[in-house]
């Protein structure tokens, strides 16, 4: 196995290839498209450039229906597009990946700059109740590992699984060691054309659309909670790095951001969620040490109310927004904070 | 066994009836789509059917098959997506006209373009029957739906004329020519390339009642009176029903 220096981008086509990948569909966006230039070239994988990603996403679904495993990729505006179909593919119990580049906005926004304005939309972008895992890696390494784990977790799941990414790392080169020894799930149910089975976004039992049962809506809605938890405690993945020195405060970052974090690993104990959702409890345990959280994330606090909502506990937040990641001004930000604290 | 239980073996009889209103015209398109199928002999295992959202799309739900109900609008990605993955199938879309033609529109233009090697049978009531009764994009000219109390000020979409330069197999049929309707929908089956079969069915209760039509009945008869067979035409008239001969 040699090391090799990939973009972030390509370390996806990589490791969906491992994965099992055998259909994509998409549309190109800035700056996800890398990833259609990547497969276009593998002869073994079917590639649809589809007319919106309305149409990409609905043609993984069916795909994936008939028994192959699908893939999409894009940014924020196309992530809109598809939300409707993401809630389709959870009430069908559809097994496929959505890779969400992230870039700044709302609207059109600053399609070059990195962001991670996406992260509440990624659980209720789609209308009604629905519970997606969600992972969010901060390298290419990671990159790789973590979309053979979303393919896996799809498969376990029987849902679609959101692969967060942002503008800087999907950009970014790095070496990584691209191993192919991970445990790859596989498709447990028939694909289509095998039996008299109804895949509908109707609420149903079984085959059956049950439009007004509503004791069977309820055991619906429980069955696509509980089987979201129990497979996402099988990941739970987090990266927590206690401080070399005692400190009082624990400062929570991910995805891009998170990379600039580590340069106060001397000064705070860093914690950075990878699974997104469903929020790993053990966040609760780690933070009980701290007297201090300070969150930080490129949008205007998306993540941190999800932090506030599971520790009940007052909460610093640092947003960074407009796509520039710079230490100089995060320093100046947290020092400012850390002021303001000590003032009250 | 007897043509009756032949076409039979595709439906789920137990689930019947359906959720549709007594004289619709649903039953009729989803009866003698079934009987094409029995005439094709087409395998359970092995075709599809796709549908999307409205009275037309619960037909779906119907078929004895394998069968996948999407969002509004989105059954021909769905089912171009059935179809990449897996060629041998048998893949067909039945929808209405507001869901293929309205909020699908686009994924039928590209669908022609790509001449997926699918066959889409749209229920064409001319109105969104299920939400009560607003205009579809195959509206008449002038006709009062409840969206258009003045009239439809606009002019209906004519489907065929997508076709045109892309080699699809297009047909418009009606409810009452059964026998022109089954041979429509049998040879669309069999094309090798996008077939899309135009069925001009009645929505009784949230149009043709509206429109002054005592029963569904007497819309049936309109379309006997009406529509006047035109096959292998280089292009239909609006009083025919037909196959456009490009379909090769
Ligand atoms: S509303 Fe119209 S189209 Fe719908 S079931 Fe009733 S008659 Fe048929």
């Amino acid at each position: 196995m040699k090391k090799q220096l990939v973009q972030g981008n390509q370390a996806i086509v990589m490791a969906a290839e491992v994965a099992g990948l055998k259909f994509y569909a998409g549309y190109p966006i800035t700056p996800a498209s890398e990833i259609i230039h990547e497969l276009v070239n593998k002869k073994h994988i079917k590639v649809l450039q589809m007319e919106d990603e309305i149409a990409s996403v609905s043609a993984c679904i069916g795909a994936s229906l008939a028994g192959l495993k699908a893939m999409t990729a894009t940014s924020g505006p196309g992530f809109s597009l598809m939300q409707e179909s993401i809630g389709l593919a959870h009430m069908m119990e559809i097994p496929l990946v959505i890779v969400n580049v992230q870039r700044v906005g709302p609207s059109t926004g600053m399609p070059t700059l990195p962001a991670q304005g996406d992260v509440i939309q990624c659980i209720h972008g789609s209308h009604g109740d629905y519970f997606p895992i969600v992972f969010y890696p901060n390298s290419v390494s990671e990159l790789y590992a973590y979309t053979v784990m979303a393919f896996n977790a799809a498969e376990e799941s029987m849902s679609p699984v959101i692969l967060l990414s942002d503008g800087y790392i999907s950009h970014l080169y790095e070496t990584i060691m691209p191993h192919r020894d991970f445990d790859i799930k596989n498709r447990s149910r028939p694909p289509l054309g095998k039996g008299d089975r109804h895949f509908t976004g109707l609420s149903h039992e079984g085959s059956v659309p049950r439009t007004s049962d509503v004791d069977n809506y309820r055991r619906l809605i429980t069955h696509l909670y509980e089987k979201q938890q129990l497979v996402a405690q099988r990941y739970n993945c987090y990266e927590y790095l206690e401080c070399g020195k005692d400190t009082d405060t624990l400062l929570i970052s991910y995805g891009a951001l998170s990379r600039v974090a580590y340069y106060f690993k001397n000064d705070f104990a860093l914690y950075r969620p990878i699974q997104m959702f469903p929020v790993v409890e053990e966040i609760k345990i780690i933070a009980s040490r701290y007297k201090r959280i300070l969150v930080m994330e490129m949008n205007t606090g998306q993540y941190v109310r999800e932090i506030e909502c599971i520790l009940h506990r007052e909460i610093e937040f640092i947003p960074i927004l407009g796509g520039r990641i710079d230490l100089h001004e995060i320093k100046q930000k947290i020092r400012q904070k850390t002021i303001e604290r000590n003032e009250e | 066994m007897d043509k009756e239980s032949g076409f039979k073996r595709y439906l789920k009889l137990d689930l019947l009836p359906t959720p549709w209103c007594p004289g619709c015209g649903n039953g009729i398109v989803l009866k003698t789509i079934c009987q094409a199928f029995d005439e094709l002999d087409l395998p359970k295992d092995g075709t599809v059917v796709i549908s999307g959202i409205g009275c037309a799309g619960r037909s779906a739900g119907f078929f004895n098959l394998d069968s996948v109900h999407t969002a509004h609008g989105r059954a021909i990605p769905v089912a171009e997506g059935i179809k990449y993955a897996n060629d041998a199938l048998h893949v067909v879309v039945v929808s209405g006209d507001g869901d293929l033609l309205g909020i699908g529109a686009n994924h039928l233009l590209h669908a022609i373009r790509r001449k997926t090697n699918i066959t889409v049978v749209c229920y064409a009531n001319e109105i969104y029957a299920m939400t009560g009764g607003q205009a579809s994009p195959i509206t008449p000219h002038n006709t009062k739906t409840l969206t258009t109390p003045d009239g439809n000020p606009d002019y209906p979409t004519d489907v065929q004329f997508l076709f045109k330069h892309h080699n699809g197999y297009f047909a418009r049929t009606s409810a009452y020519h059964l026998n022109h309707m089954k041979k429509c929908i049998t040879e669309s089956l069999e094309f090798n390339g996008f077939s899309f079969v135009e069925v001009r069915t009645m929505c009784i209760v949230n149009y043709g009642r509206r429109l002054g039509y005592k029963n569904s009945n007497e819309m049936l008869m309109h379309y006997k009176e009406l529509y006047k067979i035109n096959d292998y035409a280089e292009e239909l008239a609006q009083d025919e029903i037909g196959i456009i001969k490009s379909s090769s």
